[in-house]
């Protein structure tokens, strides 16, 4: 498992860059983590996105279907794309500081 | 050895010496516990390495290297057996002193044998009726038992058999319950009916077991796929314990392949069900369909595709679909695990013509067509999405775009996967979308609103 250096602190994270301790997440982390993919500025939108993908993993143990997430900000995919450059995925559950889902996903 | 090895995907533990030995010890027990000795004897004498394979493998076709000819992959473990497991072998070496396995054969198959798709058409294609793809697997089966198989496929099994949640994507009972309960109310909002998803009912006709990962990805699958069931009034239950029809153990490894079957053996026993109902999926289709009697002591439980059964219940007349639902031009992708038995070829179209109008067929389809490129449990491993875009997926790729239909369906969650990537990577003008995904568009409910209707 490597580990990379995230606004301050040291992360265990997979092959993916995704962080493997969820509890370490910090807002900073989520910004350090969007600026790797070019996004400077995380605004209340972008914060709407990840919390709620977030607060549905410690809820539930896994990130929801993209559709509820959808449904739950009001944003359609491709505010989602804009928002988050390689996707709900790769990018918002990765800010968010959760666990890449493993299987055919 | 201070340098360590690349591997062409992630590997949890790379093994860093030793290789050879490891192969061979693990490669002899196989020939102990199994009957492979009979096809290697076989395969290893009538192979005459035509290459009549290669022009009809997509992969050799992209890359014109002779190392990616299906007989070249099979031989290089042919030639291993020959010379380590054969008294002939033995002999010829002793005279003409061969050196034998080398480390450089074992780095040559760790790349080759998950460079293959497993998608078996070459086996249609061979004179001498050698089965490429059960060599593939086997040379998997052994590589993976030195621990050398890529991470994804390794940890979602390992959740799957081993871990809490008892699936391979590792979603709880309470995020399945969410994720049902929330489908049921768009079922409700679009359809206007209430529909269940039963989950842990006893006595059901049919357990539905889908790759779990339709509980993340596939929501239109799942409702179409409710939707018939609905409107048939078919008995049926999703296992809370085991809900995933996944089953990479038919891509690497015959003990997981069997371990995973038992299990969905023993879910179907703790509910009663009666018969295993399979969603949209090759592989877990073919996995339980062809070796539950392998692994169920010849005990016989009838093993359904919802294609079938949907095919059977709009033939009964049990569900109707409207025809001028969907207007788009369609083509339609045949998953390798299904249709290379010569089966699942026409129940799709049967029921695709039934509510489509404007049908057209790829190039290659049935049991002959193309691979989608991410066969084999290979488009679970995201880190070789470039080489499933430029290689193995190229051919289809170039198939899809020359149907010029703006809806491509598969019924596969292998297939959606890879497809959607080749859609986005090519920029081709379409979608892609499972067989019920259209169907729950199309299908009219008794109790519902009419399609087109906001009320």
């Amino acid at each position: 498992m490597a580990q990379i250096e995230m606004a301050g602190v040291t992360l265990e994270v997979d092959e993916n860059g995704f962080m493997q301790d969820t509890d370490k997440w910090t807002e900073d982390i989520a910004k350090a983590y969007a600026e790797k993919e070019g996004v400077t500025e995380l605004t209340e939108d972008h914060m709407k996105g990840i919390l709620y993908l977030r607060n549905y993993y410690l809820e539930y143990g896994i990130c929801p279907m993209i559709r509820k997430l959808i449904k739950e900000t009001g944003f359609n995919l491709s505010r989602l794309y804009e928002l988050y450059p390689d996707g709900p995925a790769n990018s918002a559950c990765k800010w968010a500081g959760v666990p890449k889902p493993t299987g055919c996903v | 050895m201070d340098k360590k090895r690349k591997y062409p995907y992630f590997i949890e533990n790379p093994l860093e010496h030793d290789r050879v030995r490891r192969f061979l010890d693990i490669f002899s027990a196989i020939l102990e516990t199994s009957n492979y000795r009979y096809i290697l004897d076989l395969y290893s004498r009538v192979t005459m390495k035509c290459s009549r394979c290669a022009s009809e493998c997509q992969i050799y076709q992209a890359t014109n290297d002779p190392k990616d000819i299906p007989c070249h992959r099979t031989s290089i473990l042919l030639k291993i057996y020959k010379r380590h497991f054969t008294l002939g072998g033995w002999l010829k070496a002793k005279f003409t002193g061969g050196s034998g396995l080398t480390e450089k054969d074992i780095d040559e198959m760790l790349e080759s044998y998950w460079n293959c798709t497993g998608c078996g058409r070459c086996v249609l294609y061979c004179p001498l009726g050698i089965d490429h793809r059960i060599i593939l697997r086997l040379g998997r089966y052994i590589l993976s038992e030195m621990g050398i198989v890529p991470k994804n496929l390794l940890v979602s099994t390992r959740e799957q058999l081993q871990g809490e949640t008892h699936n391979s994507s590792k979603v709880p009972l309470k995020a399945l319950q969410n994720t049902v309960e929330f489908l049921e109310e768009e079922i409700e909002e679009i359809k206007g009916v209430k529909v269940k998803y039963p989950i842990d009912v006893y006595d059901a006709e049919y357990i539905f077991f889908t790759p779990v990962s339709d509980y993340l990805v596939e929501p239109d699958t799942l409702m179409g796929i409710a939707c018939v069931l609905h409107e048939a009034n078919i008995s049926w239950t999703i296992g809370g314990t085991n809900c995933d029809g996944v089953n990479y153990g038919l891509f690497y490894s015959d003990s997981i392949l069997g371990d995973v079957n038992r299990s969905l053996i023993s879910e179907l026993r703790r509910l009663r069900a009666k018969k295993i109902l399979i969603g949209e999926c090759g592989h877990a289709y073919r996995a339980i369909k062809d070796f539950l009697p392998t692994y169920n002591d010849g005990e016989k439980i009838e093993v359904v595709s919802i294609m079938e059964l949907t095919l059977q219940l709009i033939e009964e007349g049990k569900i109707q679909l409207d025809k001028n639902v969907i207007k788009e031009k369609i083509t339609y992708h045949d998953p390798c695990n299904i249709v290379r038995q010569n089966r699942g070829i026409e129940e799709p179209r049967k029921i695709i013509r039934s509510f489509i109008n404007d049908f057209v067929e790829l190039k290659s389809h049935g049991q002959y067509g193309l691979c989608c490129g991410g066969g084999g449990g290979t488009v679970a491993v995201d880190e070789t999405n470039p080489y499933r875009m430029n290689v193995a997926g190229k051919m289809k790729a170039e198939e899809i775009k020359a149907s010029g239909a703006d809806i491509i369906i598969t019924p596969c969650a292998n297939c959606k996967k890879q497809i959607g990537e080749l859609i986005q990577f090519n920029k081709l003008p379409m979608r892609h979308a499972g067989l019920h995904d259209l169907i729950f568009e199309a299908i009219i409910m008794k109790d519902g609103k009419k399609h087109g209707t906001d009320d």
